[in-house]
């Protein structure tokens, strides 16, 4: 799925801001740990107020795959149409 | 390529703690003086942060009854439990720690991290849910990762947003377990477990609780906060250490389900390795004895706890939690925890020094822990090392609302 456009995307990237110190563009191929440097214990707070926006719940088992804020989209949309 | 690629950020992360001073990671202590002195680095040093909550780690009967085990039945057991593993003593033990909180059965395990691994991983499997604390500790999280369970976080302490998860749940067949902590490590704050024990009943899930840091310390007979909260009863799980009240190593479950016994032959991390050493086993039973009997070790920890906790608040401290005998104190950025961690151990006090990702919501701490066999003059020391800690912190505050006055100062 292309992300490019996704009003997801946009939403994320905003979450995201908080933690972008080298004013780095944040896209969908942003490294999430990588490139912006978040320890993963804030990763999972910042999943959770994902979570929040979206209603859903990421079980932690499928966090493994998402490094890309594009995984993150992909992800919500995902997990938004299963549950 | 190396194996040791992924672990690239941390020479440089340790340098630059280490740069401040001492390694607060590598702290050796030559010589155990008692339970809250050390000799460190050749000076003496008073311990407060050690969970040795008790002060049993020298109690002359937890000592001499690990001294006649080891002469009676030597240093170690060479074997696990489903092996040669089990002695008399393993049971008794196990016995009496089921009928410390009225359970049907317990188990031991060589540690505490050990008991997490061991139950979760045996007790949830692939078609299960686990809802657990998003503050649990390591081991809890890391026995979730051995079940192949759904596993889903719930914000710290928050029974209406561990609500709202159980109904995202897409109403599958599996079953529902909720994981918490019944006094958390880092900032000493206590679960809400009464509200958790309702959310339990209602939505038909089993409760597990690890009372690593509450078994000895809370509740009238010490068996916990769910002892404290009157929900023991609601509690499938009790899980706790030998390693902090009870002064020794080791670590255990209690659960009074028909079917817990069979643990014994589907945990992995239970029959893989080797069994408690018949001392640390002795020590432990002594010592839990000494728990059920006499709650005067109790009443003494909880007034040293509101003593130092007293003192830190009235320094203008700002303290993570109510007053518990776990006294984290909130410092506003990485580095100056690590030079107020130098400027107390230079001080002849040692605290435990948490950073980031270790700690929840990248706070920093200098986190204390305040034991039975702190004397009054001890708890004086540690409030006079603070005290020089809020005074450096107030100067560093001022300095940062004047930067130019802290630029002009760097260059004389």
């Amino acid at each position: 799925m292309d992300v490019a456009d996704d009003l997801v995307l946009r939403k994320v990237c905003q979450k995201l801001q908080q933690f972008n110190v080298r004013n780095l563009e944040l896209t969908g191929e942003t490294d999430i740990t990588g490139d912006l440097e978040i320890d993963s214990v804030a990763v999972l707070d910042l999943i959770m107020e994902v979570e929040d926006e979206y209603g859903i719940s990421f079980p932690m088992n499928l966090l493994s795959e998402i490094r890309t804020v594009g995984d993150l989209v992909r992800a919500i949309h995902k997990q938004a149409g299963a549950q | 390529m190396d194996l040791f690629d992924k672990m690239a950020g941390l020479p440089a992360l340790h340098e630059q703690i280490v740069a401040a001073g001492q390694d607060p990671f590598g702290v050796c202590m030559d010589e155990m003086r008692h339970a809250t002195e050390a000799i460190i680095g050749g000076r003496k040093v008073v311990l407060a942060g050690t969970n040795n909550y008790l002060g049993l780690t020298f109690d002359r009967e937890c000592v001499d009854a690990a001294q006649d085990a080891l002469e009676r039945l030597g240093t170690g057991t060479t074997g696990s439990r489903i092996a040669n593993g089990t002695y008399t003593e393993h049971r008794t033990l196990e016995k009496e720690i089921a009928s410390f909180f009225d359970f049907g059965s317990a188990m031991v395990f060589p540690t505490g991290y050990q008991a997490n691994l061991g139950v979760i991983s045996a007790i949830a499997g692939p078609d299960d849910y686990i809802l657990l604390d998003a503050d649990c500790h390591a081991c809890i999280y890391d026995g979730c990762r051995m079940t192949g369970a759904t596993v889903i976080r719930f914000r710290h302490n928050s029974p209406s947003d561990l609500e709202k998860r159980l109904q995202r749940l897409d109403g599958g067949g599996g079953n529902k377990l909720i994981i918490v902590e019944g006094l958390y490590s880092m900032f000493g704050d206590i679960a809400p477990l009464a509200e958790f024990a309702e959310i339990k009943r209602k939505y038909g899930a089993y409760l597990y609780v690890d009372e690593a840091h509450s078994v000895g310390v809370f509740g009238e007979h010490g068996r916990g906060v769910a002892e404290h909260a009157g929900v023991l009863e609601d509690v499938d799980f009790i899980v706790g250490t030998f390693s902090k009240s009870l002064g020794s190593i080791g670590g255990f479950c209690a659960s009074d389900h028909p079917k817990f016994p069979y643990l014994r032959f589907a945990s992995r991390p239970y029959m893989f390795t080797a069994s408690l050493s018949p001392a640390n086993v002795a020590s432990v039973t002594t010592a839990l004895r000494r728990i059920s009997s006499d709650p005067s070790l109790r009443q003494t920890l909880w007034r040293n706890a509101h003593a130092l906790y007293d003192r830190l608040s009235d320094l203008g401290l700002t303290l993570a939690a109510p007053a518990s005998p776990i006294i984290a104190v909130k410092i506003p950025s990485q580095d100056q925890a690590v030079m107020y961690w130098n400027k107390l151990i230079a001080a002849g006090v040692y605290v435990n020094l948490a950073i980031p990702p270790g700690t929840p919501n990248s706070t920093s701490l200098l986190r204390c822990s305040a034991s039975a066999a702190h004397t009054p003059a001890q708890i004086e020391r540690i409030a006079e090392a603070f005290a020089m800690v809020a005074e450096d912190m107030r100067a560093y505050e001022a300095a940062e609302a004047f930067p130019l006055r802290r630029v002009a100062e760097e260059r004389v």
